[in-house]
Protein backbone atom coordinates (compact mmCIF):
# COMPACT_ATOMS: atom_id res chain seq x y z
CA UNK A 1 0.00 0.00 0.00
CA UNK A 2 1.19 3.48 -0.84
CA UNK A 3 2.34 5.38 2.21
CA UNK A 4 0.12 8.34 1.41
CA UNK A 5 -2.93 6.13 1.09
CA UNK A 6 -2.28 4.81 4.54
CA UNK A 7 -2.22 8.37 5.72
CA UNK A 8 -5.41 9.11 3.82
CA UNK A 9 -7.16 6.34 5.67
CA UNK A 10 -6.17 7.95 8.91
CA UNK A 11 -6.63 11.56 7.82
CA UNK A 12 -10.36 11.81 8.27
CA UNK A 13 -10.38 9.93 11.54
CA UNK A 14 -8.22 12.54 13.24
CA UNK A 15 -10.75 15.23 13.71
CA UNK A 16 -10.83 15.69 17.42
CA UNK A 17 -9.83 19.32 17.26
CA UNK A 18 -10.74 21.62 20.05
CA UNK A 19 -13.84 23.22 18.57
CA UNK A 20 -14.08 26.97 18.25
CA UNK A 21 -17.41 28.36 19.44
CA UNK A 22 -19.62 30.83 17.57
CA UNK A 23 -18.80 33.48 20.13
CA UNK A 24 -15.08 33.00 19.53
CA UNK A 25 -15.57 33.29 15.76
CA UNK A 26 -17.49 36.55 16.27
CA UNK A 27 -14.58 37.87 18.32
CA UNK A 28 -11.89 36.69 15.90
CA UNK A 29 -13.55 38.38 12.98
CA UNK A 30 -13.01 41.80 14.52
CA UNK A 31 -9.34 41.25 15.23
CA UNK A 32 -6.85 43.05 13.03
CA UNK A 33 -5.21 41.05 10.33
CA UNK A 34 -1.44 40.76 10.48
CA UNK A 35 -1.15 39.50 6.92
CA UNK A 36 1.64 40.68 4.65
CA UNK A 37 -0.91 42.51 2.49
CA UNK A 38 -1.83 44.62 5.48
CA UNK A 39 1.84 45.31 6.16
CA UNK A 40 2.47 46.12 2.53
CA UNK A 41 -0.38 48.63 2.55
CA UNK A 42 0.90 50.28 5.74
CA UNK A 43 4.48 50.50 4.50
CA UNK A 44 3.36 51.86 1.12
CA UNK A 45 1.29 54.59 2.74
CA UNK A 46 4.31 55.54 4.88
CA UNK A 47 6.50 55.63 1.77
CA UNK A 48 4.12 57.82 -0.18
CA UNK A 49 3.71 60.15 2.82
CA UNK A 50 7.47 60.31 3.31
CA UNK A 51 8.12 61.63 -0.18
CA UNK A 52 5.18 64.04 -0.07
CA UNK A 53 6.35 65.42 3.28
CA UNK A 54 9.91 65.70 2.05
CA UNK A 55 8.79 67.73 -0.96
CA UNK A 56 6.65 69.97 1.22
CA UNK A 57 9.37 70.54 3.81
CA UNK A 58 12.06 71.32 1.25
CA UNK A 59 9.74 73.57 -0.71
CA UNK A 60 9.76 76.40 1.84
CA UNK A 61 9.97 80.12 1.19
CA UNK A 62 13.75 80.23 1.37
CA UNK A 63 13.90 77.65 -1.35
CA UNK A 64 11.50 79.65 -3.50
CA UNK A 65 13.63 82.79 -3.08
CA UNK A 66 16.71 80.82 -4.09
CA UNK A 67 14.96 79.46 -7.15
CA UNK A 68 13.92 82.96 -8.08
CA UNK A 69 17.47 84.20 -7.75
CA UNK A 70 18.74 81.39 -9.92
CA UNK A 71 16.06 82.19 -12.48
CA UNK A 72 14.65 78.65 -12.59
CA UNK A 73 11.41 79.32 -10.77
CA UNK A 74 9.20 78.62 -13.80
CA UNK A 75 11.11 75.52 -14.69
CA UNK A 76 10.83 74.16 -11.15
CA UNK A 77 7.11 74.89 -11.09
CA UNK A 78 6.64 72.51 -14.00
CA UNK A 79 8.95 69.94 -12.51
CA UNK A 80 6.84 70.00 -9.35
CA UNK A 81 3.59 69.81 -11.31
CA UNK A 82 4.84 66.75 -13.18
CA UNK A 83 6.06 65.25 -9.92
CA UNK A 84 2.63 65.49 -8.33
CA UNK A 85 0.96 64.11 -11.44
CA UNK A 86 3.33 61.14 -11.34
CA UNK A 87 2.61 60.64 -7.64
CA UNK A 88 -1.15 60.57 -8.30
CA UNK A 89 -0.58 58.08 -11.10
CA UNK A 90 1.50 55.84 -8.86
CA UNK A 91 -1.11 55.96 -6.09
CA UNK A 92 -3.79 55.11 -8.63
CA UNK A 93 -1.86 52.10 -9.91
CA UNK A 94 -1.04 51.04 -6.39
CA UNK A 95 -4.68 51.21 -5.38
CA UNK A 96 -5.75 49.35 -8.51
CA UNK A 97 -3.25 46.55 -7.88
CA UNK A 98 -4.11 46.44 -4.20
CA UNK A 99 -7.79 45.98 -5.03
CA UNK A 100 -7.06 43.00 -7.27
CA UNK A 101 -5.48 41.05 -4.41
CA UNK A 102 -8.00 38.37 -3.63
CA UNK A 103 -7.64 35.31 -1.44
CA UNK A 104 -10.08 33.42 -3.66
CA UNK A 105 -7.67 33.57 -6.62
CA UNK A 106 -5.29 30.74 -7.30
CA UNK A 107 -2.21 30.77 -5.08
CA UNK A 108 0.06 31.68 -7.94
CA UNK A 109 -2.12 34.55 -9.11
CA UNK A 110 -2.47 35.84 -5.57
CA UNK A 111 1.29 35.84 -5.10
CA UNK A 112 1.77 37.52 -8.47
CA UNK A 113 -0.69 40.27 -7.58
CA UNK A 114 0.97 40.90 -4.22
CA UNK A 115 4.37 41.19 -5.86
CA UNK A 116 2.92 43.52 -8.50
CA UNK A 117 1.52 45.78 -5.81
CA UNK A 118 4.85 45.93 -4.09
CA UNK A 119 6.63 46.63 -7.36
CA UNK A 120 4.45 49.71 -7.97
CA UNK A 121 5.73 51.26 -4.76
CA UNK A 122 9.24 50.15 -5.53
CA UNK A 123 9.13 51.87 -8.91
CA UNK A 124 7.92 54.98 -7.17
CA UNK A 125 10.89 54.86 -4.83
CA UNK A 126 13.31 54.44 -7.73
CA UNK A 127 11.61 57.27 -9.56
CA UNK A 128 12.12 59.45 -6.51
CA UNK A 129 15.73 58.42 -6.16
CA UNK A 130 16.16 59.42 -9.82
CA UNK A 131 14.66 62.81 -9.04
CA UNK A 132 16.93 63.13 -6.00
CA UNK A 133 19.94 62.37 -8.20
CA UNK A 134 18.91 64.97 -10.79
CA UNK A 135 18.33 67.45 -7.97
CA UNK A 136 21.77 66.88 -6.51
CA UNK A 137 23.40 67.32 -9.92
CA UNK A 138 21.41 70.49 -10.56
CA UNK A 139 22.28 71.85 -7.11
CA UNK A 140 25.96 71.28 -7.73
CA UNK A 141 25.75 73.01 -11.10
CA UNK A 142 23.91 75.89 -9.46
CA UNK A 143 26.63 76.05 -6.82
CA UNK A 144 29.24 76.33 -9.54
CA UNK A 145 27.43 79.11 -11.33
CA UNK A 146 25.85 81.10 -8.55
CA UNK A 147 27.69 80.51 -5.28
CA UNK A 148 30.28 83.21 -4.62
CA UNK A 149 32.41 80.98 -2.40
CA UNK A 150 32.43 78.24 -4.96
CA UNK A 151 33.34 80.67 -7.69
CA UNK A 152 36.30 82.02 -5.77
CA UNK A 153 37.49 78.44 -5.14
CA UNK A 154 37.13 77.75 -8.83
CA UNK A 155 39.06 80.90 -9.73
CA UNK A 156 41.79 79.87 -7.32
CA UNK A 157 42.03 76.49 -8.95
CA UNK A 158 42.04 78.00 -12.42
CA UNK A 159 44.83 80.39 -11.42
CA UNK A 160 46.90 77.48 -10.20
CA UNK A 161 46.12 75.57 -13.38
CA UNK A 162 44.13 72.85 -11.52
CA UNK A 163 40.76 73.63 -13.07
CA UNK A 164 40.19 70.13 -14.49
CA UNK A 165 41.31 68.45 -11.31
CA UNK A 166 39.01 70.68 -9.27
CA UNK A 167 35.99 69.89 -11.47
CA UNK A 168 36.85 66.21 -11.42
CA UNK A 169 37.13 66.24 -7.65
CA UNK A 170 33.80 67.98 -7.22
CA UNK A 171 32.13 65.51 -9.60
CA UNK A 172 33.75 62.63 -7.75
CA UNK A 173 32.50 63.82 -4.38
CA UNK A 174 28.99 64.32 -5.78
CA UNK A 175 28.99 60.85 -7.31
CA UNK A 176 30.03 59.25 -4.03
CA UNK A 177 27.33 61.24 -2.26
CA UNK A 178 24.65 60.10 -4.75
CA UNK A 179 25.84 56.49 -4.57
CA UNK A 180 25.71 56.65 -0.78
CA UNK A 181 22.11 57.87 -0.72
CA UNK A 182 20.96 55.29 -3.24
CA UNK A 183 22.95 52.60 -1.44
CA UNK A 184 21.31 53.37 1.89
CA UNK A 185 17.85 53.24 0.32
CA UNK A 186 18.62 50.03 -1.51
CA UNK A 187 19.89 48.37 1.65
CA UNK A 188 16.87 49.58 3.61
CA UNK A 189 14.46 48.13 1.07
CA UNK A 190 16.34 44.88 0.75
CA UNK A 191 16.05 44.46 4.49
CA UNK A 192 12.45 45.63 4.79
CA UNK A 193 11.00 43.59 1.95
CA UNK A 194 13.47 40.80 2.46
CA UNK A 195 12.10 40.20 5.93
CA UNK A 196 8.49 40.80 4.97
CA UNK A 197 8.33 38.80 1.77
CA UNK A 198 10.95 36.11 2.24
CA UNK A 199 8.43 33.34 2.67
CA UNK A 200 6.33 34.55 -0.23
CA UNK A 201 9.33 34.66 -2.55
CA UNK A 202 10.38 31.14 -1.60
CA UNK A 203 6.89 29.77 -2.20
CA UNK A 204 6.42 31.73 -5.43
CA UNK A 205 9.67 30.34 -6.80
CA UNK A 206 8.64 26.85 -5.76
CA UNK A 207 5.32 27.20 -7.61
CA UNK A 208 6.99 28.55 -10.72
CA UNK A 209 9.46 25.70 -10.64
CA UNK A 210 6.62 23.18 -10.85
CA UNK A 211 5.37 24.73 -14.07
CA UNK A 212 8.77 24.99 -15.75
CA UNK B 1 -22.36 45.11 8.53
CA UNK B 2 -25.28 42.92 7.60
CA UNK B 3 -26.11 40.93 10.75
CA UNK B 4 -27.74 38.17 8.73
CA UNK B 5 -24.60 37.73 6.66
CA UNK B 6 -22.55 37.73 9.82
CA UNK B 7 -24.70 35.07 11.40
CA UNK B 8 -24.57 32.92 8.28
CA UNK B 9 -20.81 33.23 8.17
CA UNK B 10 -20.30 32.30 11.80
CA UNK B 11 -22.64 29.34 11.48
CA UNK B 12 -20.99 28.02 8.30
CA UNK B 13 -17.50 28.46 9.66
CA UNK B 14 -18.38 26.72 12.90
CA UNK B 15 -19.77 23.75 10.99
CA UNK B 16 -16.79 23.57 8.64
CA UNK B 17 -14.02 24.44 11.05
CA UNK B 18 -12.32 21.07 10.89
CA UNK B 19 -10.97 21.73 7.41
CA UNK B 20 -9.36 24.94 8.69
CA UNK B 21 -7.97 23.09 11.71
CA UNK B 22 -6.43 20.52 9.40
CA UNK B 23 -4.61 23.23 7.47
CA UNK B 24 -3.45 24.88 10.69
CA UNK B 25 -2.18 21.55 11.94
CA UNK B 26 -0.25 21.01 8.73
CA UNK B 27 1.32 24.45 8.64
CA UNK B 28 2.04 25.18 12.27
CA UNK B 29 3.47 23.45 15.25
CA UNK B 30 2.24 24.24 18.71
CA UNK B 31 -1.10 25.32 20.02
CA UNK B 32 -0.45 29.08 19.95
CA UNK B 33 0.66 29.11 16.34
CA UNK B 34 -2.33 26.95 15.43
CA UNK B 35 -4.72 29.44 17.05
CA UNK B 36 -2.92 32.39 15.49
CA UNK B 37 -3.19 31.00 11.98
CA UNK B 38 -6.81 29.98 12.60
CA UNK B 39 -7.57 33.57 13.55
CA UNK B 40 -5.85 35.02 10.48
CA UNK B 41 -7.75 32.58 8.25
CA UNK B 42 -11.02 33.59 9.93
CA UNK B 43 -10.26 37.27 9.24
CA UNK B 44 -9.45 36.54 5.60
CA UNK B 45 -12.54 34.36 5.19
CA UNK B 46 -14.76 37.05 6.64
CA UNK B 47 -13.20 39.65 4.34
CA UNK B 48 -13.87 37.47 1.31
CA UNK B 49 -17.29 36.24 2.45
CA UNK B 50 -19.42 38.96 0.77
CA UNK B 51 -18.10 37.67 -2.55
CA UNK B 52 -18.95 34.07 -1.72
CA UNK B 53 -21.83 33.31 -4.06
CA UNK B 54 -22.72 29.91 -2.79
CA UNK B 55 -22.22 28.28 -6.18
CA UNK B 56 -19.62 26.08 -4.55
CA UNK B 57 -19.74 24.47 -1.16
CA UNK B 58 -18.63 26.63 1.75
CA UNK B 59 -15.95 24.11 2.65
CA UNK B 60 -14.54 24.12 -0.90
CA UNK B 61 -14.41 27.87 -0.95
CA UNK B 62 -13.03 28.10 2.57
CA UNK B 63 -10.15 25.67 2.18
CA UNK B 64 -8.90 27.65 -0.81
CA UNK B 65 -8.83 30.91 1.12
CA UNK B 66 -7.32 29.09 4.09
CA UNK B 67 -4.52 27.55 2.01
CA UNK B 68 -3.77 30.90 0.40
CA UNK B 69 -3.61 32.50 3.81
CA UNK B 70 -1.26 29.84 5.16
CA UNK B 71 1.04 29.84 2.14
CA UNK B 72 0.96 33.46 1.05
CA UNK B 73 -0.48 35.92 3.53
CA UNK B 74 0.59 34.53 6.86
CA UNK B 75 3.72 36.40 7.81
CA UNK B 76 5.25 34.07 10.30
CA UNK B 77 7.17 31.24 8.80
CA UNK B 78 4.79 28.34 8.62
CA UNK B 79 7.42 25.79 7.96
CA UNK B 80 8.09 23.68 10.94
CA UNK B 81 11.75 23.31 11.72
CA UNK B 82 11.71 20.49 14.13
CA UNK B 83 10.72 17.02 13.16
CA UNK B 84 8.57 14.78 15.30
CA UNK B 85 6.49 17.82 16.06
CA UNK B 86 3.27 16.11 15.24
CA UNK B 87 1.69 14.75 18.30
CA UNK B 88 -0.45 11.91 17.10
CA UNK B 89 -1.90 11.05 20.44
CA UNK B 90 -3.35 14.52 20.71
CA UNK B 91 -5.59 14.17 17.72
CA UNK B 92 -6.28 10.55 17.76
CA UNK B 93 -9.68 9.12 18.47
CA UNK B 94 -9.16 6.01 20.49
CA UNK B 95 -10.49 2.93 18.88
CA UNK B 96 -11.33 -0.37 20.45
CA UNK B 97 -8.40 -2.05 18.82
CA UNK B 98 -5.78 -0.68 16.60
CA UNK B 99 -2.69 -1.79 14.93
CA UNK B 100 0.35 -0.51 16.82
CA UNK B 101 2.64 -1.06 13.89
CA UNK B 102 0.34 0.81 11.56
CA UNK B 103 -0.05 3.54 14.14
CA UNK B 104 3.70 3.97 14.34
CA UNK B 105 3.95 4.12 10.58
CA UNK B 106 1.24 6.76 10.39
CA UNK B 107 3.09 8.86 12.95
CA UNK B 108 6.24 8.63 10.85
CA UNK B 109 4.23 9.63 7.79
CA UNK B 110 2.94 12.77 9.52
CA UNK B 111 6.50 13.63 10.52
CA UNK B 112 7.62 13.18 6.93
CA UNK B 113 4.83 15.41 5.61
CA UNK B 114 5.96 18.03 8.11
CA UNK B 115 9.34 18.15 6.44
CA UNK B 116 7.86 19.12 3.07
CA UNK B 117 7.79 22.71 1.94
CA UNK B 118 4.65 24.88 1.97
CA UNK B 119 3.64 24.14 -1.62
CA UNK B 120 4.20 20.41 -1.28
CA UNK B 121 2.13 20.40 1.89
CA UNK B 122 -0.70 22.07 -0.02
CA UNK B 123 -0.61 19.34 -2.65
CA UNK B 124 -0.57 16.63 0.00
CA UNK B 125 -3.44 18.31 1.81
CA UNK B 126 -5.60 18.35 -1.31
CA UNK B 127 -4.63 14.79 -2.11
CA UNK B 128 -5.67 13.68 1.36
CA UNK B 129 -8.90 15.64 0.98
CA UNK B 130 -9.63 13.67 -2.21
CA UNK B 131 -9.50 16.67 -4.51
CA UNK B 132 -9.01 15.82 -8.17
CA UNK B 133 -6.06 17.14 -10.16
CA UNK B 134 -8.19 19.67 -11.96
CA UNK B 135 -9.10 21.28 -8.67
CA UNK B 136 -5.54 21.05 -7.38
CA UNK B 137 -4.23 22.76 -10.51
CA UNK B 138 -6.86 25.49 -10.30
CA UNK B 139 -6.24 26.12 -6.62
CA UNK B 140 -2.49 26.48 -6.95
CA UNK B 141 -2.46 28.00 -10.43
CA UNK B 142 -0.31 25.34 -12.07
CA UNK B 143 -1.12 23.04 -14.98
CA UNK B 144 -2.92 19.77 -14.32
CA UNK B 145 -0.13 17.70 -15.85
CA UNK B 146 2.48 19.39 -13.70
CA UNK B 147 0.35 18.97 -10.60
CA UNK B 148 0.30 15.23 -11.31
CA UNK B 149 4.05 15.13 -11.93
CA UNK B 150 4.72 17.09 -8.75
CA UNK B 151 2.45 14.82 -6.71
CA UNK B 152 4.38 11.79 -7.90
CA UNK B 153 7.64 13.49 -6.97
CA UNK B 154 6.28 14.23 -3.53
CA UNK B 155 5.36 10.58 -3.08
CA UNK B 156 8.91 9.62 -4.00
CA UNK B 157 10.28 12.27 -1.68
CA UNK B 158 8.15 10.98 1.19
CA UNK B 159 9.35 7.46 0.51
CA UNK B 160 12.92 8.66 0.70
CA UNK B 161 12.31 10.47 3.97
CA UNK B 162 10.72 7.34 5.41
CA UNK B 163 13.35 4.94 4.11
CA UNK B 164 16.61 6.85 4.05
Amino acid sequence: MEELDLLKKDWNKRNSFEQVTEHEIYKMRHKTSSSIVKWLLAISIIEFSFWILLTLILNDEKYQVKLHRYGIEDCMFWVNAINYAVLVLFIFFFYKNYRTISTTDSTRQLMGNILKTRKTVQYYIWYNLGIVTVNIILSILMLFYHNAQMQSLMEDATAKGHKEIFILMCSGISLVFIALIIGIFWLFYRLLYGILLKKLFVNYKELKKIDL
Amino acid sequence: MDPELEQLFVKQLKENQNIIHKICRLYTSGEDAHKDLFQEITIQLWKAFPKFRGDSKFSTWAYRVALNTAITLYRKSTRSVQTSSFDTTNHFIKQEEYNYEEEEQIKLMYDAVYQLNDIEKALVFMYLEDKDYQEISETLGISEVNARVKMNRIKTKLKKILNP
